[in-house]
């Protein structure tokens, strides 16, 4: 919605038509004598010699599965094999016109794109930077396995360094490329351009695309291939990601310098998606390559390529990639491919024809390929057999060595335990001058902050006049503002985040302060904006990306539970995960819009989840977020967006500061009850104590929870042994609150201290109601007080208007509600 | 193959133990080092440790069971392994089942009764605790918690009495006062109010008979101190002398230990350690007290193994003071404290436990006039230390008061008669009465 582009009435209601221009299917042409001019004849063998090692290597993997042994060794491989036999010609013809800072992303099916795309790499690199890139891997953890003093050349040696490490990968072992936390599915070597490869169909698509952005944006060289199957186009946030790629602003917008993020959508269109038929089944494009039509005016470049002749997909990604780096992105190939062998092992092939197969068979792209140089003469039968005879016996040492647990040792369980968060500090990605369109001083914003009082009561303890207070959303402003000004990779963006100033105001001001590559509005694709960030910082940059509302968590499911949480620890540490997801929590906007997710993110292993209840946090713990590298939820309450601070004396620092990651804060003290409190409920929690003091002379100590994870149980245990009473109260429904997990660890760290079990206080567990009822549906001061009475210690008098008895429990869990 | 957990032999002379508790269940998964249970021998408690990781397959005694050292008690392996070949064939409970019903019952029994009572009558944790602390009996005590619990409030308000004074008013039909003079605030015997006498009957009338009681097994270390009491008055002719020792040097020297700088290191020189030193250098002299009276012979022992009577939650125990002939005091007061602290705390290695020559028992501290300490046979004597008490001494025409420690020896009159007997307490007395003389000699 920015101003300068305006809708006209008369335009939009024009009559006219759309055209769309042919896309072209198939239409390489073989000619031997142009092909050996083009690459030579060495560089056509050594594409033949790649896809045979490809084809040894899983024939390997599939003989272990199905059989229990290759070439006489026997070994028990438990984990998982999807081989892409039948689809090396895709491959390897991708990798051909790639260079290292060219980044592939894949799928569970790309044993094969690693292999091509790290020989390529090998056979480009010259032998003092690949014999640094070996050393320096690990320290040389997997380079020793395998240097034994046999190699030819530092080429050959590098081959088995990929071989084995790729395998040792597969296998589980420390030596792995991942240092076996990766797995089959997850491998990737970045410093030959093989990045993470993604067990969830379709999942490399949108972090292919944010870091594709990552190279935009900090003008890094290189494309970024997105390698997804045929039946991923049947996965919305595929379509998200091609959206954010496609989005008219960065042409429009934009600095002209820009253009489009240089992503290749590469469809391996291997024509099943597990068993699913996707021509004539399960979807209905009939060439995936019609896509392209439907995204923009120049369709995407899309074109179908025949994928079992290596030389028609290198000539057309090299002119993809050439349409990418002129900023006409994001563009996506049609790669027909075929895979000769199952799904998995599993795979008893019901649900296509042994005639079917057979076809594929006849056409098998590696003998095809090889007959195709003999009879060109670019090599004999002999050299063939002689390439087979190395490859196979590469394969056998590879499998050799990652099988002999002396060499290979399995991966450490615990060492999982260290790679699950980074814990780093980092003030910026990269030296270069952060660009920002006036200086921060200069901002309106920050000059009418200036005037605002940073603590909420005057001298006398009068409270300021609400337009006169310094409020929360000023402490998110101020947090964004610093990090934008120091880390020159800070990106931020979401919806609403530009002109509007974020859909909560957050952001006013920072439209006039930086230009349109840092801060900007996406389409409306929550899986997208959680998936790009995700491309855009394991690529190595900050990113701070939001949803507007919690409920639109579920939007972002795959994005959030599996991706953001789960690269650090998959990639042993390998890949950061510098990236906050802030993410508002609604009310008066009924079922859709008023839901505390805490739990869910609270259940995943990986993330980090804040929820500031002050303006003083606010600022400082996302502060304490945007230095860090790791992925953080960043919760925030719309209730508390318009608070001042009530609670640090001197106000909100001005200048910068972190709040301590993973401690409570305890608000006021007392002896007689211990109160925590997650989020806006802090405010509810203030009235208890007042009341609980001026009614029944107790006082209550309450602790403002601010972490859920890391937690530092320190303070809680520390107030619960004193008061032996503990009520634990969040916005959330109370049916697997995050608050239950919290008092479960209480009830085992003070047993013996408790007077009795904690107890949790939640919303209720339905959808909640219209604006009018939500007294009736959030926790109030008033439920925290019931729930003592009933629950920890009989009130004198009191009088309850809500039912917190044991019988209420089981009632409430007999229904479901 | 699941690894076998042998009931480990702790010290030469322990022939069995008693399985006082298993921390782990079966089915539970346990590493290597971990705690399996806590046995008791005669003298000590142990734990037993896994020796290989796996899953706890079989326990194959139950808590309180007397178990033969070096026999197998459980067994550890992989889920399913069979290992009815490891079980003993003495084994005394069938595969563990009454732990796991008990613990099925005390699991469903709650539930049930507050779904059927509505009511339920439990103590919170943190009531528990204080009630401990406190000496508040709960069972008296109405809840004033959610549902009739008994919560903290209600045993903070509650009414402190001593166990002791609560079976005196019950016995006596006296009343309990509201406050006592005990620690507290803790209504102690002495602060019973006596009832009009007319009252007694109705009082007592209205009162349980007999009252609390509780029965606790004779086991471990009170079954042995029984038997061994019982046998040493049943087989030796023991007798006690009765004299005091003047006990100006030793409180004198007691007081400069105190206040010496801390580098000299005589600061815990305890009065007991005086009286050990005295004893074990008066000894020297007396060979034929530190012996042993086997009947059909007497050994005189070369080399004084000092026994001393030590008070522990467990009851009493004797640990020895080997070679305390060869020692300084400084080394002896030592070598006394880590043994006693090893028999408090339950730490005590079964062979220090043993082998003494002649012992020391010392009821001083808790003001014990006289008393006739029975023998630790086959010992032929035992020195009872009592209290310091001040005693009237003429000096000339005057009256001095002289504090004066009690020594009750008793000496088993087979092997010894009462004129040496005699003499060893004189000379007792005389190196407590110049102890710096002692120390010097």
């Amino acid at each position: 919605m920015p101003k300068t582009q305006v809708i006209c009435p008369k335009e939009s209601r024009k009559a006219g038509e759309i055209t769309f221009k042919p896309i072209p299917i198939n239409q390489y042409k073989s000619d031997y004598k142009k092909e050996e001019k083009k690459y030579g004849t060495a560089r056509l063998v050594k594409m033949y010699y790649d896809m045979l090692v490809i084809r040894e290597f899983e024939t390997m993997l599939n003989q272990i599965k199905v059989q229990g042994s290759y070439q006489g060794m026997e070994y028990n491989h438990p984990g998982p094999a999807h081989l892409s036999i039948g689809q090396e010609a895709a491959a390897v013809g991708q990798s051909v016109h790639l260079d290292t800072d060219d980044y592939i992303f894949g799928s569970h099916r790309s044993h094969g794109e690693i292999m091509a795309k790290c020989l390529s790499a090998i056979s480009k690199l010259d032998d003092g930077k690949l014999t640094t890139i070996m050393e320096e891997f690990f320290d040389g953890a997997t380079l020793n396995a395998v240097k034994d003093g046999s190699h030819e050349n530092v080429k050959d040696l590098a081959e088995d360094f990929i071989l084995y490490g790729t395998l040792a990968e597969i296998f589980a072992r420390d030596t792995g490329i991942n240092r076996g936390l990766g797995g089959s599915m997850h491998a990737f070597f970045i410093p030959f351009g093989s990045m993470p490869n993604n067990a969830l169909v379709g999942g490399s698509a949108d972090i292919s695309v944010g870091s594709a952005m990552n190279k935009l944006i900090n003008r890094k060289p290189g494309i970024v291939i997105a390698n997804i199957g045929d039946a991923s186009m049947g996965c919305g946030p595929v379509f998200e990601g091609i959206w954010m790629a496609a989005m008219d602003q960065y042409v429009e917008l934009w600095d002209k310098e820009f253009g489009h993020p240089p992503v290749l959508i590469n469809i391996m269109n291997n024509q099943y998606g597990m068993g699913g038929q996707t021509v004539g089944e399960t979807m209905s494009y009939k060439f995936a390559a019609r896509i392209g039509a439907g995204i923009n005016s120049n369709q995407m470049h899309a074109e179908r390529v025949d994928g079992y002749n290596p030389l028609a997909v290198a000539d057309a990604t090299e002119r993809q990639k050439k349409i990418l780096l002129d900023g006409q992105g994001p563009a996506l190939l049609d790669v027909i491919t075929y895979r000769m062998s199952g799904h998995s092992p599993s795979d008893a092939s019901s649900y296509r024809s042994k005639e079917e197969m057979e076809l594929w068979e006849e056409a098998d792209c590696v003998r095809a390929f090889g007959e195709y140089l003999i009879s060109n003469g670019a090599i004999t039968e002999a050299d063939a057999e002689a390439m087979k005879t190395k490859i196979t016996s590469k394969v056998i040492k590879a499998m050799k060595l990652a099988t002999d647990e002396s060499v290979s040792p399995y991966s450490d369980i615990n060492l999982i335990e260290t790679v699950m968060y980074s814990n780093g500090k980092v003030e910026k990605f990269d030296d270069r001058e952060p660009e920002l369109l006036e200086k921060l001083e200069d901002n309106a914003r920050v000059k009418k902050l200036k005037r605002k009082q940073r603590y909420a009561y005057d001298a006398d303890g009068k409270p300021y006049k609400a337009n006169q207070l310094y409020t929360f959303r000023d402490g998110i402003f101020e947090a964004m503002a610093h990090r934008f000004t120091t880390d020159p990779t800070m990106i931020a963006y979401g919806e609403e985040n530009r002109d509007w100033g974020g859909a909560f105001a957050c952001y006013n001001g920072l439209t006039e302060l930086l230009p349109y590559h840092r801060l900007f509005n996406s389409p409306i694709s929550e899986g997208a904006i959680v998936g790009t960030a995700c491309g855009y910082a394991l690529s190595g940059g900050r990113v701070c990306v939001e949803l507007m509302y919690c409920d639109f968590m579920g939007r972002a499911g795959d994005e959030i539970f599996n991706q953001i949480s789960k690269w650090q620890s998959m990639s042993a540490g390998i890949l950061k995960m510098p990236l906050v997801l802030r993410v508002s929590i609604g009310n008066k906007y009924g079922a859709q819009h008023s839901q505390d997710w805490t739990a869910m993110v609270n259940h995943i292993p990986g993330l980090k989840v804040y929820y500031p209840a002050t303006t003083n946090d606010a600022k400082g713990m996302l502060n304490l977020a945007l230095a860090g590298t790791d992925p953080v939820i960043f919760l925030e309450s719309q209730k508390t967006y318009g608070v001042g601070e009530l609670f640090e004396k001197g106000g909100v620092p001005e200048g910068y500061f972190e709040t301590e990651e993973g401690e409570p804060a305890v608000r006021t003290q007392g002896k007689d009850l211990t109160l925590v409190t997650l989020g806006p409920v802090l405010y509810s929690g203030m009235k208890v104590v007042d009341e609980m003091k001026e009614k029944y002379g107790m006082d209550v100590e309450l602790i403002d929870l601010r972490f859920v994870n890391p937690l530092n149980y320190d303070k809680i245990v520390e107030s619960v042994k004193k008061t032996g009473r503990i009520v634990l109260a969040s916005d959330a429904v109370e049916r697997g609150s995050a608050m239950h997990n919290i008092a479960a660890n209480i009830t085992n760290l003070c047993f013996d201290y408790l007077d009795a079990p904690p107890v949790v206080i939640g919303a209720k567990n339905w959808i909640s109601p219209a604006a009018e009822m939500e007294t009736d549906y959030f926790p109030q001061a008033s439920w925290i007080i019931d729930a003592v009475h009933e629950r920890i210690v009989p009130l004198p008098g009191h009088v309850v208007e809500h039912n917190y008895t044991n019988g209420e429990i089981q009632r409430i869990a007999r229904l479901g509600v | 193959m699941a690894t076998e957990i042998l009931l480990p032999r702790q010290g030469q002379s322990v022939e069995s133990c008693i399985i006082i508790e298993w921390k782990v269940n079966e089915g539970d998964v346990v590493t290597e080092g971990q705690t399996l249970c806590e046995v008791e021998t005669d003298k000590a408690t142990f734990e037993v440790e896994a020796t290989a990781s796996g899953t706890v397959l079989g326990i194959f005694y139950p808590a309180d069971s007397d178990v033969e050292v070096l026999k197998v008690i459980a067994a550890i392996g992989e889920p399913g392994e069979d290992v009815s070949a490891l079980r003993p064939a003495d084994e005394e409970a069938p595969v563990a089942a009454v732990p796991v019903v008990v613990e099925e019952q005390v699991k469903t029994a709650p539930v049930v009764a507050t779904a059927e009572a509505g009511k339920t009558t439990g103590i919170s944790p943190r009531a528990k605790t204080l009630a401990v602390q406190k000496g508040v009996d709960t069972s008296t005590l109405a809840g004033t918690g959610p549902n009739g619990r008994v919560i903290e409030r209600d045993v903070s308000t509650a009414q402190a009495v001593t166990p002791t004074a609560q079976a005196k008013a019950a016995a006596e039909g006296l009343a309990i006062p509201s406050a006592g003079t005990g620690m507290g605030g803790r209504v102690i015997s002495a602060d019973l109010v006596s009832v009009a006498p007319e009252a007694i009957g109705a009082a007592v009338a209205l009162l349980d008979f007999p009252g609390n009681a509780t029965e606790i097994p004779v086991k471990g270390v009170r079954k042995v101190v029984a038997g061994r009491m019982l046998a040493s008055l049943q087989n030796t002719a023991q007798l006690t002398l009765n004299t005091s020792a003047d006990a100006r040097s030793v409180l004198g020297y007691r007081s400069k230990c105190k206040a010496a700088p801390e580098e000299a290191g005589v600061g815990g020189i305890s009065i007991n350690d005086v009286v050990l030193y005295a004893t074990v250098k008066t000894l020297a002299e007396f060979p034929e007290l530190n012996a042993h009276y086997l009947g059909s012979k007497i050994v005189n022992f070369g080399n004084i193994h000092l026994g001393f009577a030590v008070d522990t939650p467990r009851g009493l125990m004797v640990p020895v003071i080997r070679y305390a002939n060869l020692m300084t005091l400084k080394q002896l007061s030592a070598e006394t404290k880590r043994l006693a602290m090893a028999c408090i705390e339950g730490m005590i290695e079964p062979d220090a436990l043993s082998g003494g020559t002649f012992t020391v028992t010392n009821l001083g501290a808790a003001g014990i006039e006289s008393f006739t300490p029975v023998l630790n046979a086959p010992e032929v004597g035992i020195l009872g230390v009592c209290a310091i008490q001040p005693k009237p001494v003429m000096n000339g025409a005057e009256i001095e008061f002289i504090p004066h420690m009690g020594l009750s020896f008793t000496f088993d009159h087979c092997a010894a008669d009462g004129a040496p007997a005699a003499r060893f307490l004189v000379s007792l007395k005389t190196k407590l009465a110049a102890f710096e003389l002692t120390l010097a000699g």
